[in-house]
């Protein structure tokens, strides 16, 4: 068993290692069918952040049956059950209990090669951060909940919340990558800040992050949820920046079903990239670079 | 005028300070009592975004009183560009204003008089035929004016779509070319926009 990581680990033969996770949330946005979706890929992705492959999930539904008809738990399972599928997993049943508001998500099992786990905290000096979804999720489904966003915003964020890193993850096992996780609730530093583990620094250049250009509009309005200041006063005294930026704010966002931040070698990183990019992933790009280890874990230019 | 936001989380203290600073008139100051960092820094953010002056004080128990300054105040100016400019954006739609020969004079009369004002606006946004005026011939008296607005310091954006929608991508002689996304930003970032 391993205890810092993305998912849990339970090695079954020298061939074979269970992985397990689970997660649920709240929706994210009105249509019960994406945000089945939604919560189903922010459940698996721990299983791709290691490199594994999903086999079989259960559903964990919190319904909140005084408000919502049948009918709207039914398309949350459908679309949950969609993800899965796509990822070549089957749903093997699941648990329902009355709740005063509506939660959804899955309970993972996958296997991994126990010799091609990819660990969360074991980047090398030199490597280059790749990071495959823009960040701003947090901020965007604040402001989904507010209603402020257009209708053709709230699809593309729906979109992109909805995105498995099962591709991703496929992918990336033809490189040489030293290390992976998903962003989620620490947000990109607070994710990055254990991949550093003190033994590495990190250096961002935050023009090349990718930030939704909505999520910096709504940043600006002061729409950003509490979870990014916890993040940031915890990592107050471990990041520096050369020059103080507006969107420094957003690196502290709580994502769901965030994107992979990958830890690949300088000469794989383009190739990489070139690659995710070719497959859909359009958002993939080389964000950072593990230095070795100075003052603070993390800085950004 | 006072609002209490303790006790609520994003984005209820936003879009209450917002909802209260867009019932206030000019020359008012508005507080704003809240009780996280989260709501502190988000309606500072608010504020600042949209051109108002804002102090925060520490008040007892954790909470913060904001005083967001509406319309005018009387700082010593530190910032030159500030004083130079009107926090608004001029928003072209049109290389006229109104219909015909006269609406191309008057677009030429309009912005000349905008340069004799104290204040410029900060930017100028073209869209649709506006374009034609950023696209004009290098010596007809709007490009002259457009020139001189832009020595002076004042943005000017052209919608990149519009230009290549009319052709005339090359001829561009004054400013920058805009995106979709900027524009909105700036027409909701500013203090106003005047649209002719």
């Amino acid at each position: 068993m391993d205890e810092n990581d993305d998912a849990s680990i339970y090695y079954l033969d020298e061939h074979r290692a269970l992985v397990q996770t689970v997660d649920i949330i709240t929706p994210v946005v009105d249509d019960p069918y994406m945000y089945g979706q939604i919560a189903a890929a922010n459940s698996l992705s721990d299983v791709f952040a290691m490199g594994g492959v999903v086999a079989t999930a259960m559903n964990i539904v919190g319904f909140d049956s005084c408000h919502h008809p049948k009918s709207v738990l039914k398309e949350i399972l459908e679309g949950g059950a969609s993800k899965v599928k796509e990822c070549g997993g089957v749903i093997v049943g699941g648990h329902t209990i009355q709740a005063p508001e509506m939660t959804y998500g899955l309970s993972v099992a996958g296997f991994v090669h126990p010799k091609k786990i990819y660990r969360n905290n074991t980047p090398r000096i030199s490597d280059v951060l790749i990071l495959t979804k823009p960040l701003g999720m947090g901020i965007l489904t604040t402001a989904i909940k507010a209603d402020m966003l257009e209708e053709s915003v709230v699809e593309k964020v729906a979109h992109i919340l909805a995105e498995l890193n099962y591709k991703a993850s496929q992918i990336m096992k033809s490189y040489d990558v030293s290390a992976c996780t998903d962003v989620t609730g620490f947000g990109l530093f607070g994710h990055a800040f254990e991949m550093s583990f003190n033994r590495v620094s990190i250096v961002f250049d935050i023009k090349n992050i990718p930030i939704l250009n909505e999520a910096r509009a709504m940043a600006d309005m002061g729409i950003i949820p509490a979870g990014a200041y916890t993040n940031k006063a915890y990592l107050s005294d471990k990041v520096e920046a050369k020059n103080p930026h507006k969107d420094e704010i957003i690196l502290y966002d709580a994502q769901t079903s965030g994107g992979l931040l990958i830890a690949v070698s300088q000469d794989d990183a383009i190739k990489l990239v070139t690659h995710l990019r070719n497959e859909g992933l359009a958002y993939s790009t080389i964000i950072g670079e593990i230095l070795p280890l100075g003052a603070k874990s993390l800085l950004y230019i | 005028m006072k609002i209490d936001c303790c006790g609520l989380a994003c984005p209820e203290p936003v879009l209450q300070t917002k909802k209260a600073l867009e019932s206030l008139g000019e020359d008012a100051i508005l507080e704003v009592l809240v009780d996280s960092i989260a709501s502190k820094e988000n309606v500072l953010r608010l504020a600042q975004n949209a051109g108002y002056e804002a102090r925060s004080e520490e008040r007892e128990g954790g909470k913060t009183i904001i005083a967001i300054i509406k319309g005018f105040t009387c700082n010593i100016a530190s910032d030159t560009k500030a004083d130079t400019f009107l926090d608004k954006t001029l928003f072209l739609k049109s290389d006229k204003v109104g219909e015909g020969e006269l609406g191309a004079k008057l677009v030429v009369g309009f912005l000349k008089s905008t340069l004799e004002l104290p204040k410029l606006p900060k930017r100028i946004v073209c869209v649709n035929t506006a374009v034609y005026l950023t696209t004009a011939d290098e010596d007809s008296p709007v490009m002259q004016i457009l020139k001189v607005f832009e020595a002076k310091g004042v943005e000017i954006y052209s919608c990149g779509v519009c230009l290549d929608f009319y052709g005339v991508s090359d001829k561009l002689k004054v400013g920058k070319i805009g995106n979709a996304y900027g524009t909105i930003e700036m027409l909701f970032g500013g203090e106003g926009t005047i649209s002719l």
